[in-house]
């Protein structure tokens, strides 16, 4: 029985090996930061062509079930893909496309669902209405925000209330009043007016409440390859760079704070990767998986914020420049820290949801 | 004139309250980075008018002879009205250095045209290997007939894209201590063999900048002091530096941006946002209460010692941790790059990054830190 288990187990992970290494074709580690520098600040900040790939590679709808066209796979699998793009800091916006997918196949929308499978569309829900909320009110005509990269989009779900239940709404980007703000890593942020669209779903209220959980936890999984890498980075920094005619990585204090910081991304590795598991887990308590994915993106946001900070400050002043890649890890943990809560917001629900786990 | 040091306290202020309300240009107030010398220009004109470009500077040379408390008492005035900093390196840096150190005609050449704005001055110290470890650079001077012929890089220079000249740390002799073949030169910008290049920062702003020197000759009497004792001369107004790095300006101004977030963000009715604001407001306020026994040394006359350094470190942490509280509870609109809703006050992004080098500059945190331990508390190694 518990060989069994164990071989299951190794057999697991050698799948997510698999997974990881199919990254590195479309999002090596390390990454092509030319690539990254060239979709700065240009809309609609990532390349469509990659986005196919990662259609064809199955990763947008790799937590989708395969009699709906997906990949079937678990978060475990997801957030390793997360991982390794954002230690590529790859723009795509794979998170915001699996939440719409996520969607759109419990609408049974099956035209919309296998374009932005393939990568041939973007869609991108537009369920936020405030900053730094993980929850959708669904207030008819009120604007939407910080639509991740929305000036790619080619259609957006717009969650709205109606009665008890929260319908949702196809509307094709065309024509759509949509205001654009440039980000820190270089990307977009949108704000839509919605106006009417097709209705695909009666009430998504329950389904719209785990995707956007598997959401929070994938970015929790993006930050941490950001921070794996700006960390990667800052050990070679700290092992070539000489002053006072030693490498700096020699000095103690130094030291000690890298092995600090280590702990953080160890954590962080560790936070995301159990909660993956236990969201893989089949009857697993609604109370339990909240927890578990508020408290891998507390700590993933925390950490990711840390780590790149300290990056900055090992690298002394190219550190501050532009030119440095290192700051673009910084920068894309700017972004992405708060997006489906920050920090504080998954803290107060651990605590709310680990209280009802106990009760 | 007014002897300005022989006001009270209360009504020099006064006195610069009214020349700063009736003269400095509305629109320049608190800039949201560094001002090149041509948006200062207006304000830098009102200076010169009024006799107030060296405040520091003794009257005989053009300057107003404020002693240390009133100069401590013009900064804090400047910084309450938001008064953007100028390209000052002539007056803060090379003035003070050649009234000290400087021949008689290198005053006469170089002070008055300081003050009338014709030269503009950047500071050549740091390089690409010689950031922390200044002593180690490598920029050469080699004596030719009359002139030095200079070879070598600096970087971080500030703003030199703005400046006609530059005092550099130059490598002079190579045989002795690292910081004894070092020397003090001024280097005419427009020089044959001078390039600057801007360098873009983590702000997208164009601040600092590298300058190349390629074979330029600089006459011989462009050295300040003796040769090989560069070094010793730069370091005696490092103290200056460290006071200046350490006033609570840059965190007194983040803590009022950080409320005006917070009340944006309505986040201020939550206790554990309290305790961590309430927080940070003590430790601005003991900061000033630390910063005022540095000012008293100087009031009384006496220089500073090496524990300045706890003022330069303690406040650029304060700074950037008020402005990491800052993206903390801006939601999504830590990650925008311009300010949010249009309003430069609430723009957590953008102080947050403005933060990032003032742990860098000046003496790193991890230098400051070393000289505490050393040079403070004398632990051994």
């Amino acid at each position: 029985m518990s060989e069994a288990l164990d071989a299951m187990v190794a057999e697991r992970a050698e799948s997510i090996r698999m997974i990881r290494d199919s990254a590195a074709g479309i999002a090596p580690r390390g990454g092509d930061r030319k690539r990254v520098r060239a979709l700065r600040f240009q809309p609609p900040g990532f390349d469509r062509g990659v986005w196919q790939q990662i259609g064809e590679q199955g990763w947008i709808g790799l937590h989708v079930p395969e009699e709906q066209g997906g990949a079937g796979l678990g978060l475990s699998e997801f957030c390793a893909i997360a991982e390794e793009m954002g230690a590529a800091l790859a723009s795509e916006p794979l998170v915001p496309g699996a939440l719409s997918a996520a969607l759109l196949a419990a609408a049974g929308a099956e035209a919309p669902l296998a374009k932005l499978l393939a990568g041939e569309s973007y869609v991108v829900t537009a369920w936020q209405e405030a900053p730094g909320v993980l929850e959708a009110p669904g207030n008819e005509g009120a604007p939407r925000r910080f639509l991740p990269l929305a000036g790619g989009a080619d259609a957006f779900l717009v969650p709205v209330r109606e009665g008890g239940k929260l319908a949702l709404y196809l509307q094709p980007a065309e024509g759509a009043d949509l205001t654009l703000e440039k980000t820190q890593d270089g990307g977009f942020f949108g704000t839509l007016r919605p106006q009417g669209g097709e209705r695909v779903l009666e009430d998504a209220a329950a389904v719209l409440e785990v995707a956007l959980d598997e959401a929070a936890l994938g970015t929790a999984a993006y930050l941490l390859g950001v921070m794996d890498q700006a960390f990667a980075l800052t050990l070679d920094y700290l092992r070539t760079r000489q002053q006072f005619n030693r490498p700096i990585g020699s000095f103690q204090a130094l030291q000690h704070r890298a092995a600090d910081l280590k702990i953080q991304l160890a954590l962080s590795r560790a936070s995301v990767e159990s909660a993956a598991a236990l969201l893989d887990t089949p009857g697993a308590p609604q109370a339990m998986r909240r927890a578990a994915v508020s408290r891998a993106k507390a700590r993933a946001s925390e950490a990711a914020m840390l780590i790149t900070r300290q990056a900055i400050q090992l690298h002394g002043g190219i550190g501050y420049t532009d030119e440095a890649d290192i700051g673009l890890y910084l920068r894309k943990a700017m972004v992405m820290a708060n997006q489906f809560g920050p920090a504080a917001l998954h803290r107060r629900r651990f605590a709310d949801e680990a209280r009802e786990e106990e009760a | 004139m007014t002897d300005l040091n022989a006001l009270s306290d209360a009504d020099f202020r006064a006195e610069v309250r009214r020349f700063l309300e009736a003269e400095y240009p509305p629109g320049l107030r608190n800039p949201p980075h560094r001002l090149h010398m041509d948006e200062g220009r207006p304000w830098f004109e009102k200076l010169k008018a009024r006799g107030w470009v060296a405040p520091g500077w003794p009257r005989e040379h053009g300057g107003l002879g404020l002693d240390a408390a009133k100069q401590i008492a013009l900064i804090e005035e400047y910084e309450r009205h938001g008064v953007a900093r100028l390209p000052d390196h002539g007056v803060i840096m090379l003035g003070p250095l050649l009234i000290r150190f400087g021949t008689e005609e290198q005053r006469q050449r170089f002070l008055p045209k300081i003050l009338s704005g014709e030269h503009v001055w950047c500071q050549g110290y740091s390089e690409p290997g010689a950031g922390s470890d200044l002593a180690s650079l490598r920029t050469e001077a080699v004596l030719e007939g009359d002139h030095y012929v200079v070879n070598g890089q600096k970087i971080w220079t500030t703003l030199a894209t703005d400046a006609n000249w530059i005092f550099c740390l130059v490598r002079t002799d190579k045989s002795g201590k690292k910081q004894e073949g070092i020397s003090f030169l001024l280097i005419d910008m427009t020089s044959p063999g001078v390039t600057v290049r801007p360098i873009i920062n983590l702000g997208l702003h164009d601040e600092f900048c590298e300058v190349f020197f390629d074979n330029v000759r600089v006459p011989r009497e462009n050295l300040v002091g003796e040769p090989n004792k560069g070094w010793s001369m730069a370091k005696a107004l490092l103290g200056f530096e460290r006071i200046f790095l350490g006033s609570p300006r840059q965190s007194g101004y983040a803590l009022g941006r950080l409320k005006l977030l917070a009340e944006r963000m309505g986040v201020f009715d939550d206790p554990d946002f309290q305790d961590r604001y309430t927080r940070l407001r003590l430790d601005l306020a003991d900061h000033k209460a630390l910063y005022e026994t540095f000012v008293a040394v100087l009031r009384r006359g006496e220089t500073l010692g090496p524990d300045v350094s706890m003022l330069k470190l303690h406040q650029s942490e304060l700074f950037q941790r008020i402005t990491e509280l800052m993206l903390e509870i801006a939601g999504e609109n830590a990650g925008l790059l311009e300010p949010m809703e249009g309003n430069r006050d609430l723009h957590p992004a953008g102080q947050f990054i403005e933060a990032r080098p003032t742990t860098i500059y000046g003496g790193s945190s991890e230098i400051q830190r070393g000289i505490l331990a050393k040079n403070v508390l004398e632990l051994p190694g």
